[in-house]
């Protein structure tokens, strides 16, 4: 009985996330984090002596995914601050600056060290810039007059693992560098870290992709990138070598940041927010269940946290949302919310049960066994826990009217239903006080489905939203109309535009229909089963998993590839049906979807690279004895622009498909419609105040 | 050729304790080939490097003496075969030390603080210690192979680290009065720390400074002359006034050996004290050197006059007026196989071999004895051959080595190939021509790369190839060094003729034996260094790299193809090198032309510099923005500049100047009507900021949000004003008046709001807002005036279960009724719920 119980839940672990599918080994990433680790340590130990960490606040995030704050203690760091304006006040001689390029940064650091100068305070000054060092920056110093007292050297962080699966360069404002400001500066730094992945788990043969940025980094990757250190993993030892690249730019399919996601964690990001893995709970959600619990790492990391949370309102906490030691998250993160309810109360149920084992312990020996579970019965009861409260906050926020009126005119948007009656409720959400991003977001979404709006509409509704929200937005709305973004547009476009514009536009009616963009799906089938990447907004599927799906899964665009397999029940999906599944077939390129590709706009593109003259010689004779029936593969995926917690959740669905290929989801960060809008909209307004990361 | 060679054990001798044996190996002969070495200061280079001489000038020589007489402000550089490498004459302060970098190059550093790095072909780098050093003056330094520490006349030390020319850091004072008696360095590499330590003998004990601290070691033994650390840096080996020799690890916490050199029976001051490999010292006087073995035993050797002594790794090399020899301690595979009496297998099966090419058949018998150790004696063997000097000896224990493993099952050559193949790199660099005497593990110490350098940095290309190629490395580095050779060396013609010509012999070669992926920038900047600007073009155009290829097109002032190139490349760095750069040179006119004239290709190098120039320089992208029309580009900067002011007025200014930007531009009428309201806004807000009396903020608020303000400040006049300022649609002003009179719960004039005319967005907005801003019971007054049919869940949207009985009730609805008597949350009201059901029939 005790056996039964407890073996429950870590079958069901198996099938239901991604982690352990099919016994199939994946690359393993873990190295990608160590390397950032060791990179870290020796930049800190190349300053000798006690030092003053002054961190960059974007940083702290990443970082806290790749190191913890006792590393740092243990290597000389006495105190941490925030780079922020103002004076800096540090004990020991050598001062440690850790950021990314930017100019505002530089200028603090300049300022603060001409400070020290004045006040005559000697202290040793190292930057490190992160990824790599810049002459602008050098620039910038020598023009501010303090290049002299500073060395600049750098330190290399580039793909941080953020879930098993997923690979993330963290950077916050990629999406609006390249398409508002054109500054290129990330493509080549994801060409870098993609050389880097290259370097370490062998050559992607192929490189597929679409989107004009796209492009311009598949062209960078095939000319020689200048030599960076990187650990190797033996390409022939490589549980899982990769078979191509997909590159696909954030603006090849604007329209699914745009949508409310609706799966569980790209819920939580929609409303409540994900920072770096790290969400903002109430405490109270995260106190163990009973007395403090060794066992439970996922439940609370607080030294992780510290680094990230200094000083925050008392009734907050930041934590983790790590499938590797909560698999309770495992299990939900994918699920579209509306099937998290049930879920929850199958997993409260079974919890009850495994206590009343309790009951059923006569021997001493029963008893000791169930004592042995107890740590891990309670380590799942904590993260029920948790996972119960953050959907109880989820639940009262899209029952709200302005977050079903929002669905509802992103459901006839996509479906192209009375288009122009959604301009006017758009109107109608303005006045009622909806907030500017959701606003936003669904003006674009409008003008993409719909190809541009009628003038006169779009006049008004800008006036409205300016009146409501702030004319200091007019750059906000001549940035999201301006190329190369173009994603408010005027039908008929204004004459003084460029042709160009207007081929731009996607023919978004065709492509519903040729991508199988809408699903009609019945409600009873989406609770139990997904059926189709559609799952994932309820009904709609992600342009950019659909052009994955092209190359890596071509079945899977024309038909649901699991309604063969719906006969069977959820639960029993386990060893059953996993042998029949079909094996994944071999990369071909676009082959088969050309015409389609062709209309949307942006580059289409698909590289062979020509395996570099070492390897060539030994490696393909080994894995092509292996391929294509024994050898599991990996498709690594890359988003330049940053992809959404939904679209990963698809990916991982297609993954789970078929045998012997696996997703490598890279990204430069993970973005939402509102992320998208707020780094647009940035207006450079910053709060003042200094705080203090004393450790 | 073969000649029977002495026996190596010719060359042992064993410690006076009878158990170690060290061997001198005569490298090179070379009588009369160097100067008397008492006259001048030495430097030697590790690793079988050539060693340098400068006169010394606080002796006197008598005039035409020798004929090796040069002036004093002169270098010469000798190999250890005594030929001439280099002479190096001086123009620069006097000269306060030299010394060798790990690659070969000699370190010149004058008392001004500048210091050289001169390659064996007399080309160099110069760099400084600082202004401050070069006021203090130097007044002595300690050089090892990746960096250096100074000691300036006002006694503080400085530390260069790697040789980049990079800024020099002080080190802890270490609080002198006066210069110590002598000093030695760690190098970084050498110690715990990474970081360089300082010991200093000053007055009677050692100073240990570091970049952090200084320390006293509280030794009473001092003072001292000579402080020699060993070369792995654990041991120290410190000579006092007495002669008494005392070696200590570096810590001061265990002592190792005392001799007292007195007893050495030697005339006249010692010369030096070096460390010969980790585990013995060589005391060196004229005419003697004396091996101080770990135990304090002594081995000593006699030389003709001065002789200077350079510590190897594994050994001490010594160079005389006659001859240049290496003293080490027999290595332990040699000991093995040729020590008198040595029963190891590796002897046996030596000896089983000799026997076998004499034909006897003890070799089976002496094999058989030996065949569980085989394996291992084969490997020593195979070692062994390494130590050997001679090529005789290393044959003949391949050979031994090669027959013994015929006897083993399964035995993997790799480590048989790599000896043969070192020895035969290694034997061709020992011959006297070359002069590089490295012994195998300086080979495996220093890498097969370091040697390909020093070959080349002496000009021995063909050899340097032929090496690469027989150890299959790629010979990139050998060709580039060759090509800036053949560059320097070639007459500079006008010819173009002659240009052409030399860049495809270049050309050629580098694809024929580089596989094309050799570095054509390297080669063009030093073209260009000697002032071949067409050839540098010319063999640029051969360069892939964009990050080679754009700093040498911007100092041959090609600024458009750098920018082009860069931008090509799509390493924005490179760009905001060039961009910056050239905006440093140009005129800011020609600056602007060159990017715009550059079109769409030039367009990310454009927006570029605009990131840059919003941050750092908004001026200059005014300029930018002005000088090309970009009227909405310079209404944005505006904007932005106006959402940084705090200055009201300043930021009228702006939002007007902003409106004037886009009234330029007729296709942005809409924007420019827009900032017209937004300025209007502003004065109207400045206007309701004086009549409140500055107490409630409004300026740069919204307009919505400046009607909400107004409302909840009671200010309703003003709201409806600006309203119909403004054009407020009736909707969205009736939403901000409910959520403001909600807000400051008067619910009185809520509903007088409500009743002033029929709700143009309906009265379920009321009922939801009152409910979501927690006022279910005033929201449910708002109930009736609703749609019939949704009244009953307004009801239960406003907790008021009663009434949504009610409606059901009157509008005769049973089964509503019962399912609200399923949700209802408690007994007492399902109850009345029941009643009210029953009462119905």
């Amino acid at each position: 009985m005790i056996m039964a119980a407890t073996s429950a839940p870590s079958s069901e672990f198996l099938t239901s996330s991604g982690l352990g599918r099919d016994n199939e080994q994946s690359l393993d990433i873990e190295v990608l984090k160590d390397a950032a680790k060791k990179a870290l340590i020796n930049a800190l130990n190349s300053v000798n002596g006690a030092k003053t960490l002054v961190l960059d606040p974007t940083l702290a995030g990443p970082l806290g995914l790749v190191t913890e704050v006792a590393l740092l203690k243990h290597h000389g760091v006495d105190k941490m601050f925030w780079l922020e304006p103002g004076p800096l006040t540090s004990t020991t001689t050598n001062v440690i600056y850790l950021c990314r390029p930017l100019i505002k940064y530089v200028k603090i650091i300049a300022d603060q060290i001409k400070i020290h100068s004045k006040e005559s305070l000697k202290h040793r000054y190292t930057l490190f810039l992160v990824p790599r060092t810049s002459t602008l920056v050098s620039r910038i110093l020598e023009e501010e007059g303090v290049l002299g007292d500073v060395t600049v050297s750098s330190y290399n962080l580039q793909f941080i693992p953020v879930a098993e699966d997923v690979i993330s360069l963290e950077y916050d404002n990629a999406f609006k560098e390249l398409w508002v400001d054109g500054d290129e500066t990330v493509i080549y730094n994801s060409a870098l870290a993609l050389d880097v992945l290259q370097k370490t788990y062998g050559q992607f043969p192929r490189i597929i992709g679409k989107g004009d940025y796209a492009s311009k980094l598949a062209t960078l990757l095939t000319r020689p990138l200048p030599e960076q250190p990187s650990v190797s993993v033996d390409p022939l030892t490589s549980p899982a070598p990769f078979d191509s690249l997909i590159i696909l730019d954030r603006h090849v399919d604007m329209i699914t940041p745009l949508l409310t996601q609706l799966t569980y964690e790209g819920l939580i990001d929609e409303l409540i927010g994900i920072k770096n893995s790290h969400v903002e709970i109430p405490l109270s959600l995260l106190n163990p269940p009973s007395a403090p619990n060794p066992e439970n790492p996922g439940a609370s990391l607080p030294s992780t946290s510290a680094i990230i949370t200094p000083v925050l309102n008392e009734k907050t906490k930041k934590h983790v949302l790590s499938a590797a030691t909560d698999p309770l998250f495992a299990e939900l993160r994918d699920l579209n919310f509306s099937s998290v309810g049930k879920r929850l109360s199958r997993v409260a149920h079974r919890l009850d049960e495994d206590y009343k084992a309790r009951l059923q312990a006569k021997t001493v020996a029963q008893l000791r066994d169930f004592v042995g579970k107890l740590g891990g019965l309670q380590t799942e009861h904590q993260a029920l826990k948790l996972h119960t409260g953050l959907s109880e906050m989820l639940v009262p926020r899209t029952r709200t009217n302005l977050f079903s009126k929002s669905l509802e005119i992103q459901q006839n948007l996509v479906a192209s239903y009375e288009t122009s009656a959604q301009i006017s409720a758009i109107e109608d959400m303005i006045a009622q006080g909806a907030d500017m991003q959701t606003v936003a977001r669904l003006l674009c979404l409008a003008s993409i489905t719909t190809g541009g709006i009628k003038t006169r509409a779009l006049e008004n509704v800008k006036k409205e939203f300016l009146q409501a929200y702030g004319y200091h937005l007019l750059p906000l709305l001549l940035s999201l109309s301006a190329p190369p973004l173009s994603i408010i547009l005027q039908n008929p476009p204004p004459v003084s535009m460029s042709p160009s514009v207007a081929v731009n536009k996607l023919p978004f009616t065709a492509i519903r229909k040729s991508l199988r963009l809408l699903i009609d799906d019945n409600p009873e089938a989406l609770e139990e089963l997904e059926n189709d990447i559609s799952y994932v907004y309820s009904g709609y599927a992600p342009i950019s998993v659909r052009l994955v799906q092209c190359v890596a899964q071509k079945s899977g665009v024309i038909s649901n590839p699991a309604e063969k397999v719906s006969v069977d029940t959820p639960d029993g999906k386990g060893k059953g049906s996993a042998s029949k599944k079909l094996f994944a077939h071999p990369i071909v390129g676009w082959k088969g979807f050309e015409d389609i590709l062709s209309t949307i706009p942006g580059q289409t593109f698909d590289i062979v690279q020509k395996a570099p003259a070492a390897t060539a010689s030994r490696a393909p004779s080994i894995s092509s004895l292996l391929r294509p029936h024994e050898q599991t593969t990996t498709t690594a995926i890359f988003f330049l622009g940053g992809c959404t917690y939904t679209e990963i959740a698809a990916l991982r669905w297609v993954g789970r498909q078929n045998r012997g290929r696996k997703f490598l989801i890279a990204t430069t960060g993970i973005v939402s419609g509102a992320s998208l809008m707020k780094s647009i909209a940035n207006d450079g307004k910053r709060g003042p105040g200094k705080r203090d990361t004393t450790i | 050729m073969d000649i029977i060679a002495e026996h190596p054990t010719t060359t042992w001798e064993a410690m006076p304790d009878g158990n170690v044996f060290y061997r001198r190996l005569q490298l090179y002969t070379i009588p009369g080939k160097l100067p008397d070495l008492d006259d001048f200061v030495v430097a030697g280079c590790r690793n079988g490097g050539p060693i340098a001489l400068m006169r010394d000038s606080s002796r006197i020589i008598p005039v035409g003496g020798t004929g090796h007489t040069f002036p004093k402000s002169q270098i010469q550089v000798y190999s250890p075969a005594g030929e001439g490498l280099l002479l190096l004459s001086w123009d620069q302060g006097k000269i306060i030390r030299f010394g060798w970098t790990a690659d070969e190059r000699l370190v010149v550093l004058n008392e001004e603080g500048v210091y050289r790095l001169y390659d064996l072909q007399s080309d160099y780098q110069q760099f400084s210690l600082g202004s401050e050093a070069a006021e203090m003056g130097i007044i002595d330094a300690q050089i090892h192979e990746n960096g250096l520490v100074a000691l300036s006349g006002s006694l503080s030390l400085l530390e260069v680290k790697d040789w980049e020319g990079s800024r020099p850091l002080t080190l802890a004072n270490p609080g002198l009065s006066e210069p110590p008696h002598s000093w030695a360095v760690i190098p970084p590499d050498q110690n715990i720390s990474r970081h360089v330590e300082v010991l200093l003998s000053v007055e009677n004990t050692i100073l240990v400074v570091d970049n952090l601290e200084n320390m006293d070691q509280r030794i009473s033994r001092g003072p001292f002359l000579r402080v020699s650390p060993s070369p792995n840096g654990k041991l120290l080996a410190l000579l006092n006034y007495n002669g008494s020799l005392w070696v200590v690890s570096t810590d001061f916490q265990r002592n190792l050996a005392e001799f007292d050199t007195q007893t050495a029976g030697a005339e006249g001051p010692v010369n030096q004290v070096e460390w010969c490999g980790n585990d013995a010292i060589l005391v060196t006087w004229n005419n003697l050197a004396v091996l101080v073995g770990p135990s304090g035993d002594t081995l000593r050797y006699f030389y003709v006059g001065a002789t200077f002594a350079v510590t190897e790794i594994d050994g001490v090399r010594v160079i005389g007026q006659e001859v240049c020899d290496f003293i080490q301690k027999v290595p332990t595979s040699t000991m093995s196989v040729f020590r008198p009496g040595s029963t190891s297998p590796s002897a046996i099966l030596f000896d089983a071999w000799e026997s076998f090419t004499r034909r006897s058949s003890k070799a089976n018998e002496s094999i058989r004895s030996i065949r569980p150790d085989l394996a291992a004696a084969v490997n020593e063997c195979i070692d062994a051959a390494g130590r050997e000097w001679e090529p005789y000896w290393q044959r003949r224990l391949l050979s031994a080595a090669k027959f013994g493993w015929g006897f083993l099952d399964l035995y993997n050559p790799s480590d048989f190939v790599a000896m043969g193949q070192s020895l035969k790199v290694l034997n061709s660099v020992r011959f006297y021509e070359i002069g590089i005497p490295l012994t195998y593990s300086q080979f495996q110490y220093a890498s097969l790369m370091h040697l390909i350098t020093r070959l080349t940095s002496r000009n021995l290309h063909l050899l340097a190839l032929r090496i690469s190629s027989y150890l299959s490395l790629t010979p990139d580095s050998v060709l580039k060094h060759w090509a800036s050779a053949k560059i320097a060396r070639s007459k500079a013609t006008t010819a173009d003729g002659e240009d052409e010509g030399l860049c495809q012999v270049i050309v050629d070669k580098f694809e024929k034996l580089g596989n094309g992926a050799v570095s054509y920038a390297d080669i063009a900047r030093r073209a260009w260094e000697v002032g071949r600007a067409g050839l540098a073009t010319k063999l640029l155009d051969h360069e892939t790299r964009a990050s080679d290829q754009v700093p040498l097109l911007l100092t041959m002032k090609e600024d458009k193809l750098a920018l082009l190139k860069a931008v090509d490349s799509g390493d924005t760095e490179l760009v905001y090198h060039v961009l910056l750069h050239l905006h440093k040179r140009l005129p800011l006119g020609s600056f602007f032309r060159l990017i715009e004239d550059g079109g769409e290709r030039l367009a990310p190098a454009s927006r570029l510099l605009q990131v840059y120039a919003r941050e750092q320089n908004r001026e200059m992208l005014r300029d930018f923005y002005y000088s090309d029309d970009r009227r909405v580009e310079s209404a944005s900067l505006a904007l932005e500049e106006a959402s940084r002011m705090t200055d009201q007025a300043a930021v009228v200014t702006s939002v007007k100047a902003a409106e004037k930007f886009f009234s330029e531009d007729k296709d942005r009428s809409f924007e420019a009507k827009m900032m017209d309201e937004s300025a209007r806004l502003l004065t109207i807000q400045q206007q309701l900021e004086k009549d409140s009396d500055g107490k409630v903020k409004f300026f740069g608020q919204s307009v919505s949000e400046t009607v909400h303000i107004c409302l909840v400040n009671g200010m309703g006049k003003r709201a409806d004003k600006v309203k119909a300022e403004f054009k407020v649609p009736d909707k969205r002003f009736w939403y901000i008046k409910l959520h403001a009179l909600t807000a400051i719960r008067d619910f009185v004039s809520l509903e007088a709001f409500a009743r002033s005319k029929r709700s143009p967005i309906g009265y379920e907005a009321f009922v939801q807002h009152l409910v979501e801003a927690g006022h279910p019971k005033e929201a449910s007054t708002y109930v009736v005036r609703c749609d019939a049919p949704r009244r009953v869940e307004l009801y239960v949207l406003c907790d008021d279960w009663r009434a949504a009985g009610k409606e059901c009730k009157e509008r005769g609805d049973k089964k509503g009724l019962e399912q609200l008597k399923k949700r209802c949350p408690n007994s007492l009201l399902s109850r009345e719920l029941e009643i009210m059901g029953t009462s119905m029939k």
